[in-house]
């Protein structure tokens, strides 16, 4: 009996320690704790926001896409991600030649989308032949975005948006030898392609310094600026997968979740209560904390929830109740056959544990098999079910158990009613015929 | 001492009596069933045996907000103007939903398919020009784009994770159990399985419905949950056969383990159904269809362990007794 209060008492501390993680979040403009106050962390299609994944392309001159070419691909991305200033922005590798770029809250997921995919080349051109129409045929002069050092947005005496280049040494010496060759004649800027500006050398230039102008607005500006400052693409990448949702959508999703939630669960445990009497309110108890050990749970990993998530959880209600349905249906039976309290409820537990236990595993076994092959969608609800189901073995087993010796005690069945029985019942059902062995196994000692 | 009633008792049902009985009420709803998934695999371009939307086939969704509802008419005339505007091939569904936000109200969704729209191209600045112009608001809510590579590998994945768990599940089965209990299993999942797939299948015929990667979790899930109501009888039937198997013969003890966890089979299914049922009915527009395959699944999941395994797993003990005789 000592044994089972502390375990109640470990069980309690649990629950409350469970609640403080999940009832505490912080507030606008407060730093978020380690353990409390911390925030639950919502997928995009829940708070709104954009979610691409990048394929690396392979080209003529690379053939196979390496893992430091990923790396560095990453790093370029993410500075662009960053640039963009928009808070936990996040960009992960997945398999060998993706990323999965995710930024939430964004208002306008176009640009982004074009801002993130864009090649960035920056090069400098020559002009080798001139047909009769003015058509330049443009060469390149080896000189590109890779000399540069860093890029500015400033403006001309006259207030026009201009883009400054400062070259590294290697750039600057590259950029005095072609002004000197190219004196009297126009040295044109590409980036991405596109011609930005063909000014005419008036002179050889030598410190490192150069100028992109032309009839750019700010917007423009900015946006060359950062995308030379990321740096280039090391390699090219292409969007083969986005998911953008706006934040209404998200928040409409969040409150029908919690709608169905609530509706689902309430119906569990009336339908726990009417059914099962007092062993069913312990269990409606229990799953009222395995509800709040799993969401400290999806906090402390932390888990991040999806709407698949969301329904993975609210199913694996359904599921954790599985557990006390087969415990009580088995403790009822041992009841009937006139077994005391004690012992029928220790050998409903018993008896029940071996289908508990293998049924859960199979449902672990496809979660396993789903997070491996799913996408991230179907990750999401795979570990939350799954998680789900290991957490329902401690409070529809463990906890139940001990909540059903402390209420129940150790006596005779003076009212079968609270376990939905009549008295009529008792005593006139089927015995298995045990060996002593056997009975003992399962705490039976009549 | 034992009560002798156990095996007195009125069966709920008789495996061996009934065995035709069953059978055939499983191929009169599996046929259909078999029939129409067939029927798509030969007609569907895609040769799957259900509709497949962009998840697998790669495509893009563009989602609005329109704010007023939609007539049929109208949704026409959106059509051949996207087709003059150089869209390819569009599909416009109206897919308006109560909101449940502060404002509440209804959200007039439209939602416009397209083949997958390369990067660069301003095909969806197209769709919203054309769309502010014929409505008088239309805000884009939401995009969904897939490759038609990344289709394809999730097509490959999904079968590829439905048979893992088939495999995973005979073999852990195998442990615990015996290997005919574990075969006799699977052949309830695969009846269970069948029966979802064959029902969305028909139902794409009937209303054009196409399933998304959800789909196959759900019938993983249903799966897992098919072989849970499997395991808690034949558990059962282990147990009853270590204490009686001297006395009475296996299909006695197999209507006997029927009889005693009847209620529990269909009441750790009705709880499971509670949940899916308010998800169904108050939860998003976007796992409905990932919900009903479950709830079908659950359905069928505990018609098949208690009326169909169990009449498997005594034919199989039938033939095995008489090979030894």
């Amino acid at each position: 009996m000592r044994n089972k209060i502390i375990l109640f008492w470990v069980i309690v501390a649990i629950a409350i320690f469970s609640a403080c993680v999940v009832f505490t979040s912080p507030k606008e403009g407060q730093e978020a704790g380690k353990i409390f106050n911390k925030p639950a962390s919502l997928g995009l299609d829940l708070v709104g926001g954009s979610s691409l994944v990048l394929e690396a392309q392979t080209t003529d001159t690379i053939a196979k896409i390496t893992p430091d070419m990923m790396d560095s691909l990453l790093y370029s991305i993410e500075s662009r991600v960053n640039s963009l200033g928009i808070n936990e922005t996040s960009v992960r590798k997945i398999g060998e030649k993706r990323l999965l770029v995710e930024i939430p809250n964004i208002t306008d997921p176009e640009r982004a989308k074009e801002f993130i995919g864009e090649t960035a080349e920056l090069e400098f051109k020559k002009a080798v032949n001139v047909n009769e129409k003015g058509d330049i045929t443009w060469a390149s002069t080896g000189l590109t975005g890779k000399d540069l050092k860093k890029a500015l947005s400033a403006t001309d005496p006259a207030g026009n948006w201009i883009v400054s280049l400062e070259f590294n040494a290697e750039g600057s010496k590259k950029f005095a030898a072609l002004t000197k060759e190219l004196i009297g004649q126009p040295m044109a800027i590409f980036f991405n392609g596109e011609l930005k500006s063909a000014p005419i050398v008036q002179d050889q230039i030598i410190g490192g310094h150069a100028q992109i102008s032309g009839d750019f607005e700010y917007q423009e500006v900015k946006d060359m600026v950062d995308l030379l400052n990321a740096g280039a693409l090391p390699i090219p990448a292409k969007i083969i997968e986005e998911n953008s949702v706006g934040p209404t959508l998200g928040a409409d999703s969040i409150n029908k979740s919690l709608v169905a939630g609530a509706v689902g669960i309430g119906c569990v445990m009336l339908f726990m209560i009417m059914y099962y009497k007092a062993p069913g309110f312990i269990a409606d108890i229990a799953l009222l904390i395995y509800a709040l050990i799993l969401f400290a749970l999806f906090k402390l990993i932390p888990v991040t929830l999806t709407l698949a998530g969301i329904a993975g959880f609210i199913l694996s209600v359904g599921m954790a109740v599985d557990a006390n349905i087969l415990i009580f249906e088995r403790t009822k039976e041992e009841l009937r056959c006139g077994r005391s309290l004690f012992t029928a409820i220790n050998s409903g537990f018993d008896r029940a544990f071996t289908s508990i236990f293998d049924s859960n595993i199979s449902t672990i076994i496809t979660c396993i098999i789903l997070y491996l092959l799913g996408t991230s969608i179907v990750k999401g609800f795979a570990l939350t079910l799954a998680i789900g189901v290991i957490a329902s073995m401690f409070t529809a087993i463990t906890v139940t158990r001990n909540f059903m010796h402390l209420v129940f005690g150790t006596g005779e069945l003076k009212h079968p009613a609270l376990f939905g029985l009549k008295a009529s019942e008792i005593n006139n059902e089927y015995k298995a015929s045990e060996t002593t062995k056997e009975n003992a196994k399962f705490g039976v000692l009549d | 001492m034992a009560h002798p009633n156990l095996l007195k008792d009125k069966y709920i049902i008789d495996v061996k009596k009934q065995r035709w009985l069953w059978l055939s009420i499983s191929a009169i709803i599996l046929i259909p069933c078999i029939v129409a998934m067939i029927y798509s695999i030969i007609t569907y371009p895609s040769h799957t045996p259900i509709k497949v939307g962009i998840d697998f086939t790669g495509g893009t969704i563009i989602k609005y907000d329109i704010k007023t509802n939609i007539t049929t008419d109208q949704m026409a005339d959106i059509r051949n103007e996207l087709i003059k505007a150089g869209v390819e091939n569009p599909v416009i569904q109206n897919m308006s939903t109560e909101l449940k936000t502060e404002e509440g109200g209804v959200n007039y969704l439209l939602s416009v398919t397209t083949p997958f729209i390369e990067e660069g191209a301003n095909t969806a600045q197209v769709i919203t020009d054309v769309l502010n112009k014929k409505l008088e608001k239309a805000d884009l809510v939401s995009t969904t784009s897939v490759g038609p590579t990344l289709g394809k590998e999730l097509l490959k994945n999904s079968l590829a994770a439905l048979a893992l768990a088939f495999v995973g599940i005979v073999l852990y089965l195998n442990l615990r159990f015996k290997l005919d209990y574990a075969i006799i299993a699977i052949l309830a999942l695969l009846h269970d399985a069948l029966f979802v797939i064959g029902v969305f299948s028909i139902m794409s015929l009937l209303f054009n419905i196409q399933i998304d990667g959800l789909f196959i979790t759900a019938i993983l899930t249903v799966i897992g949950f098919s072989t849970h109501d499997t395991i808690v009888i034949f558990d059962r039937i282990r147990e009853n056969n270590r204490f009686l198997a001297k006395k009475s013969t296996f299909t006695e003890i197999i209507n006997a383990s029927i009889n005693q966890t009847m209620v529990r089979s269909i009441n750790t299914s009705f709880t499971t159904l509670l949940t899916l049922l308010a998800l169904y009915l108050f939860g998003g527009a976007t796992i409905k269809d990932f919900t009903l395959a479950m709830i079908l699944g659950i359905l069928i999941g505990t018609y098949s362990s208690i009326f169909f395994a169990t009449v498997l797993l005594d034919m199989w003990e039938e033939k095995r007794s008489q090979k030894r005789a």
